[in-house]
């Protein structure tokens, strides 16, 4: 019935070329996950900060990654800087579109965890002398970090998955670059891609097992 | 304001490739949506161990991209069992399964949320499975799931980007063929920018009211 | 519910198996159509004009193609990396789109006679100071991902050993990317490359001069075992020079000197 020869042979013979492209593609999820936190971070304050100008920067940020494509952020930060002379190489483009996505989405898990952190606990700290930055290092951002620790291994695997748009912007040494490639050497479409998602798979598996074992160590009492 | 060689024959052209986006978003919203109620009411009623193999498979398709996962599909359905089949009809068999894979699992959350006791109580008083399911959980558990769902339908409408590989041309597409000719980067991604913009804004805003909204009682 | 949705598509494979397994040639002609794979964003192959509808030498090609066969023409837009696919998942039925018939891809697709023959040429950003194609060295470059141009450059960048190369999805982002300054430089076919430039579209871009690889042949293509067909696809493209059609679109879309298709000292 299949009319179809599986040249799994082929694809196999690619494997150490796609795991080269499997490390790069890890590189650009934690680098963008690392900095996501950190930028979700310092917009978390902007919005906290009550001046309106921080604040208005942190909504837009936050509206504007959660309400467009993530392809589309991505192109932007190669080819709509690029119209303004700022060129980014292609590791760089991709970075910053998945850390802009990123910082989008965590901002908003952090508003989320802040309702669960009661205001009296900020009160309490100012009442013990800290002041309004001390307070949130050391009584709010703990805590914070906390509760968004699920949504922020969501938003690793999501990071991982987006490397796959690097290709938009002449990204060929991620996972998904080398993949295509490959193709266009052997059109071996389906047994490459084949292979490219196992990868994936795995490595998303290892992310969110290795996410509930530090979660587990972390967080008990 | 701008000096642009736009013509209004390239309005319609974007216009279109908008309406695609929309197309293929609704089509794969509603069958995910009906899929992953079925696939969530099952995963519940078997529990995790029964349900193992449908968990699998749901799960494949939150941890593989949608780029592969079209590729893949279309390769799968074309080259191996040469089903003539459109790029449009592949897109949105892909889209729904992504979809329905997440809706699986906020269908799940909905009906886990709704407290053991209310439905024992619902069951005491000779209501059957059905009606427990309709009268109790139902209203209860759309009023958790509903939020996040509007978040699905949304997430899936600024994924349908992706459709272009297997050359559905949607709105980015077009875009991207605008820019060919026209080679006004800026404008052009800004206008199909502001289009996602403007559909997903207050959708994503009116979820966040009835999420707000249904936590205080 | 896999397993039903599985079942109903095998059973929906076996009944749409079948009749496919006819002779190609007979299945085009009996359906009225012809689908063409043509790459739009490589002018003045493919590309589209102010209405947004295709045009170029290989939509015309399409078009003779199907009038020969007494069918329609149907251009289906596939870029460069989805050629193949767009054949193999059976959304197209030959490929008119300057694909370079190397030995690797007719592992897998079925080409026909030369149609075409492109020079390579070199198109560098004014401010990189490239002037020849040895300047590319230690530069960044780029091309179209997945064609003969592409592949060729990466390789030499590899032999170079310093600069880096980039593939971007379609030949208008190799310029977009080259006239923004993203790319020093980029190796595409002669057409396309003076097309381009010639547009006005990219400010600050030249030809620079011609790239030392071989003369990048392209051949139609359709599926593998497609023997009627693709001997139907040779006399046709023996037929288009035999009656001066190739040297007519040749003046059409490109002018001047009309590249040869035959190579010396070997049969086909």
């Amino acid at each position: 019935m299949f009319n179809y020869t599986f040249q799994w042979k082929q694809a196999m013979a690619r494997l150490p070329q796609m795991l080269d492209g499997a490390i790069v593609t890890m590189q650009v999820a934690i680098l963008s996950m690392v900095i996501g936190i950190l930028l979700a971070i310092v917009l978390t304050m902007f919005r906290l900060s009550g001046i309106r100008i921080l604040s208005a920067v942190a909504k837009a940020w936050v509206e504007i990654a959660r309400n467009t494509p993530a392809l589309f952020q991505i192109y932007m930060a190669h080819f709509g800087l690029g119209s303004f002379g700022l060129h980014l190489s292609p590791f760089l483009s991709i970075l910053i579109g998945i850390t802009f996505n990123n910082a989008g989405y965590l901002t908003e898990n952090f508003r989320g965890a802040l309702k669960a952190i009661p205001d009296t606990q900020t009160r309490a700290a100012r009442s013990l002398g800290m002041g309004a930055a001390g307070a949130f290092r050391h009584v709010v951002l703990p805590q914070m970090l906390r509760i968004s620790f699920l949504p922020m291994t969501n938003q690793m695997v999501w990071a991982i998955l987006m490397t796959s748009l690097g290709v938009t912007v002449g990204m060929n040494t991620d996972l998904y670059g080398v993949t295509q490639d490959l193709n266009a050497l052997t059109f071996r479409t389906f047994e490459l891609f084949a292979l490219a998602a196992v990868i994936f798979y795995v490595i998303t598996k290892i992310v969110t097992l290795g996410a509930r074992l530090i979660a587990a160590r972390l967080f008990r009492y | 304001m701008f000096d642009t060689a736009l013509t209004a024959a390239d309005f319609i052209f974007l216009a279109k490739g908008a309406g695609m986006t929309i197309v293929v978003t609704i089509i794969s919203v509603i069958a995910g949506t009906v899929l992953g109620i079925v696939f969530g009411v099952i995963r519940y009623q078997l529990g995790a161990i029964w349900a193992a193999p449908l968990i699998f498979v749901l799960d494949i398709f939150r941890s593989i991209p949608l780029l592969i996962q079209l590729v893949l599909a279309n390769a799968f359905m074309g080259t191996i069992l040469r089903l003539n089949m459109s790029g449009f009809t592949v897109a949105c068999i892909v889209l729904s399964m992504y979809t329905a894979a997440y809706c699986a699992e906020i269908v799940r959350g909905g009906i886990e949320a709704v407290p053991a006791t209310t439905r024992r109580a619902a069951r005491s008083l000779g209501m059957t499975w059905g009606q427990d399911m309709r009268e109790i959980v139902l209203p209860l558990a759309t009023r958790v799931a509903l939020p996040s769902w509007i978040g699905l339908a949304l997430g899936v409408m600024k994924d349908s980007a992706l459709v272009y590989v297997v050359q559905v041309t949607e709105l980015l597409r077009s875009t991207q063929i605008l820019i060919t000719r026209l080679q006004e980067p800026l404008l052009l991604l800004m206008i199909c920018g502001a289009f996602y913009f403007v559909i997903s804004f207050p959708l994503a805003r009116f979820g966040g009211y009835l999420e707000k909204r249904w936590s205080n009682d | 519910m896999k397993s039903t949705f599985a079942i109903s598509l095998l059973a929906a494979a076996a009944a749409f198996a079948a009749p496919s397994h006819a002779d190609k040639l007979d299945d085009i002609i009996a359906s009225g159509t012809l689908r063409c794979a043509v790459v739009l964003d490589f002018p003045p192959m493919g590309m589209r004009d102010e209405s947004n509808t295709p045009v170029g030498f290989d939509v015309d090609y399409c078009n003779d193609l199907a009038a020969a066969l007494g069918v329609k023409a149907e251009i289906v837009e596939t870029p460069f990396p989805e050629r193949i696919p767009a054949l193999m998942s059976g959304r197209v039925d030959v490929g008119v789109a300057s694909t370079s018939d190397t030995l690797e891809r007719a592992k897998t697709v079925g080409m026909s006679i030369p149609y075409f023959a492109f020079e390579m040429a070199v198109t560098a950003n004014d401010k990189s100071g490239i002037a020849s194609f040895q300047d590319m060295k230690g530069k960044t470059v780029g091309a179209t991902a997945g064609t003969f141009e592409a592949i060729a450059l990466e390789k030499q960048v590899k032999e170079w050993g310093e600069g880096t190369f980039r593939p971007y999805q379609t030949q208008a982002d190799v310029f977009l990317a080259l006239s923004q300054g993203q790319l020093d430089a980029t190796v595409s076919t002669s057409t396309v490359a003076q097309s381009n430039v010639k547009t006005g579209n990219f400010p600050g871009i030249s030809v620079v001069g011609k790239a030392p690889f071989d003369i990048d042949y392209v051949a139609l293509f359709t599926n593998r075992e497609e023997y009627g067909l693709i001997n139907y696809l040779n006399l046709f493209v023996n037929q288009q020079v035999r009656t001066g059609r190739y040297a007519e679109l040749y003046e059409k879309w490109v002018g001047g000197d009309l590249p040869s298709l035959t190579v010396d000292g070997v049969h086909r």
